[in-house]
């Protein structure tokens, strides 16, 4: 079976969509992201790591998280989108940029990918969300 | 030829917005001199000072902010060879996660040195008293409280970490370092009771608690 039978075709035009609204949102008022992911489905990892874990799953426990940065104000630059399409409709994005928190002069790199899932609806929700700061 | 500066490297930590990087900052010269890392995301500050057994210089690492993310990777610690875990007295939370960033250090790095510094003892509205302070006497650290704005106890920490480094309990700065103007100044009187407070907890009993990381 062909795995990408119902192919998003227009995968790249979603995919820079996505990432504007996501990230002006999550500058602007991030607890307005929860309408972005889905119930108890959606997942995130946000500098997950055995000391420290750092893996969600459900909205509440997502936009908890996210509302919990200890950060008054976020500055995401994008540098580079990547986009494809998966199965069953799906998106997988990449993102690479910077960003700067509160009074920091020195931008930090970060990476982030999304895997985006039709709603059925003509729109998409974030079924995974990977979160990493680019430092060695 | 001058023998070179003997140079540790000085590991800061603790939550973000307890004042690190306003604590470096006092120190002009270390100011003016630090060097930015872009691949560990680290702005490292030269921090030196005179002593009756000459400089010594404290290559002190400060983020700019990843721990605002949560923790820091391997990198920031390796090779560290003294460290000062720092929290704000205005905030239970920055406290509570102690155990968290020490537990972080000793991993990497096993024994060294460490102080801990209660930050910010200028502000009125103080939330962590001095009887609530007892992680360093469980762990065996030294600890401080500090004024970064004000200056207040500056020299202490590197002073305490400068002697155990060199393994000299007499050793002493013999000239005072360039800081900046202090931005706020402290209630002596105030000044006062927090010290009187402070020998008055390091003389009560320990808790009981075994692990403060299972009551975090």
């Amino acid at each position: 079976m062909d795995p990408l039978a119902n192919v998003c075709s227009n995968f790249e035009q979603v995919g820079q969509a996505f990432v504007s609204h996501y990230y002006n949102t999550f500058d602007a008022n991030r607890s307005h992201l929860g309408q972005l992911y889905k119930d108890e489905v959606s997942m995130l990892n946000f500098e997950h790591s055995a000391e420290r874990p750092g893996q969600y799953k459900g909205v509440s426990a997502i936009l908890s998280k996210i509302q919990s940065l200890p950060f008054q104000q976020v500055k995401h630059h994008v540098i580079t989108i990547d986009c494809q399409p998966t199965p069953g409709g799906g998106v997988i994005v990449m993102v690479c940029g910077n960003l700067l928190v509160d009074a920091e002069q020195i931008p930090q790199k970060f990476s982030q990918v999304f895997q985006l899932l039709p709603s059925g609806n003509g729109s998409f929700y974030i079924l995974n969300d990977i979160f990493r700061l680019n430092i060695g | 030829m001058a023998a070179q500066t003997p140079t540790l490297k000085l590991i800061l930590v603790g939550d973000g917005g307890t004042g690190k990087t306003t604590f470096v900052k006092r120190h002009l010269t270390g100011e003016f001199e630090k060097k930015y890392l872009p691949t560990v995301g680290v702005a490292v500050h030269p921090l030196e000072f005179t002593t009756n057994c000459g400089p010594i210089r404290f290559d002190c690492w400060d983020t700019a902010g990843q721990e605002k993310f949560g923790g820091l990777r391997d990198g920031y610690y390796i090779h560290g060879q003294c460290a000062i875990i720092m929290f704000d007295v205005t905030s239970r939370t920055t406290y509570k996660n102690v155990p968290t960033w020490h537990r972080d250090i000793t991993r990497v790095c096993e024994d060294i040195p460490i102080v801990l510094c209660g930050n910010k003892v200028d502000v009125r509205n103080r939330q962590v008293r001095a009887k609530t302070i007892t992680f360093h006497r469980k762990k065996n650290l030294q600890y401080y409280e500090l004024s970064a704005k004000s200056n207040y106890n500056f020299e202490k920490p590197f002073l305490y970490l400068a002697r155990k480094l060199a393994g000299d309990p007499n050793l002493q700065f013999v000239e005072s370092v360039a800081l900046a103007p202090p931005e706020v100044m402290i209630d002596p009187a105030e000044l006062a009771k927090y010290e009187a407070e402070l020998a008055s907890a390091a003389a009560q009993p320990l808790p009981d608690e075994d692990d403060e990381l299972n009551d975090a």
